[in-house]
């Protein structure tokens, strides 16, 4: 059992290294990442990006993760205070398993991308029996 | 007052005009949202709209139905909790960047607004509450009797 604990707010972080093609602000999503022995799984916070919105790569081993947001809830808005910018997110990850891209599956809730990647079976872990004499 | 007028512009031009917008009032003195500590959560923005005031947060992976929004006074209050995913047992973690945990934050609003009709919804892990602008805070005509 976990202690509950107060949540901070943690500064956004920009993308960093290759420019887009697109100008503006593109942000780097916090994930978490777990693995089991038949997948791996991943969620990335997106707020702001719904289904429609969200680009998932899985090309050479590198998966690549792009949200884009919809400004247009910001029409006839002028800000007095602001705290968090808003921008589009993207994120690259060098992926070491074996992926079945042909099982992946993906799915927007409440603005967290849930990602499945199952593992070939040739990648997952096998027990080995160990033959008595 | 610089009132985001883009419907004209497109997608990517507009999201540029946006941020810029809202890198100008970052963290504004001319506001004062009450006492918070820096990376108080959820981060909020504030905008005025022509019938009153719009507080936006970021609250990605909340379940609607542990969110809370209380008003009182002058007080705006968003509350709630956000869970860590159930994993099975033989899972481990890689990364875990995402906070979670329960968060609770106040921020006052302007004596000009009128919390009692308040609105909130929640889309795509952004809150947004709208808070119309108090009857006597609204223009008035006022008729001039002659005798």
């Amino acid at each position: 059992m976990i202690p509950d604990q107060e949540i901070v707010t943690k500064e956004k972080q920009q993308v960093e290294g290759t420019e887009k093609t697109r100008p503006g602000r593109y942000f780097v999503p916090d994930v978490d990442i777990a693995e089991s022995d038949d997948m791996l799984r991943l969620w990335a916070d997106m707020p702001g990006v719904t289904d429609k919105d969200v680009e998932i790569v899985l090309k050479d081993n590198l998966l690549t993760i792009t949200g884009m947001v919809d400004a247009r809830m910001y029409n006839q808005l002028s800000p007095v205070y602001t705290e968090y910018n808003v921008g589009n997110y993207y994120r690259q990850f060098a992926m070491h398993e074996h992926i079945d891209d042909s099982r992946i599956k993906a799915r927007m809730r409440n603005g967290v991308l849930e990602l499945e990647l199952p593992k070939r079976e040739e990648a997952r872990p096998r027990r080995i029996q160990v033959q008595g004499e | 007052m610089a009132l985001i007028r883009f419907q004209d512009l497109d997608p990517v031009r507009h999201l540029l005009a946006l941020q810029q917008e809202l890198e100008r009032f970052q963290r504004n003195p001319g506001f004062n949202l009450g006492p918070s500590g820096y990376g108080a959560f959820p981060a909020v923005n504030l905008f005025e709209e022509r019938d009153g005031m719009v507080v936006i947060a970021e609250l990605p992976g909340v379940e609607p139905q542990s969110l809370n929004i209380s008003s009182q006074g002058r007080s705006l209050t968003i509350s709630g909790e956000r869970r860590r995913e159930n994993l099975t047992d033989s899972a481990g973690y890689h990364r875990r960047e995402r906070p979670y945990g329960e968060f609770s934050r106040s921020i006052q609003l302007p004596e000009t607004l009128d919390l009692a009709n308040a609105s909130a919804s929640y889309t795509a892990g952004v809150l947004t509450v709208r808070i119309p602008k108090a009857e006597t805070a609204r223009p008035r005509q006022i008729a001039v009797q002659s005798q």
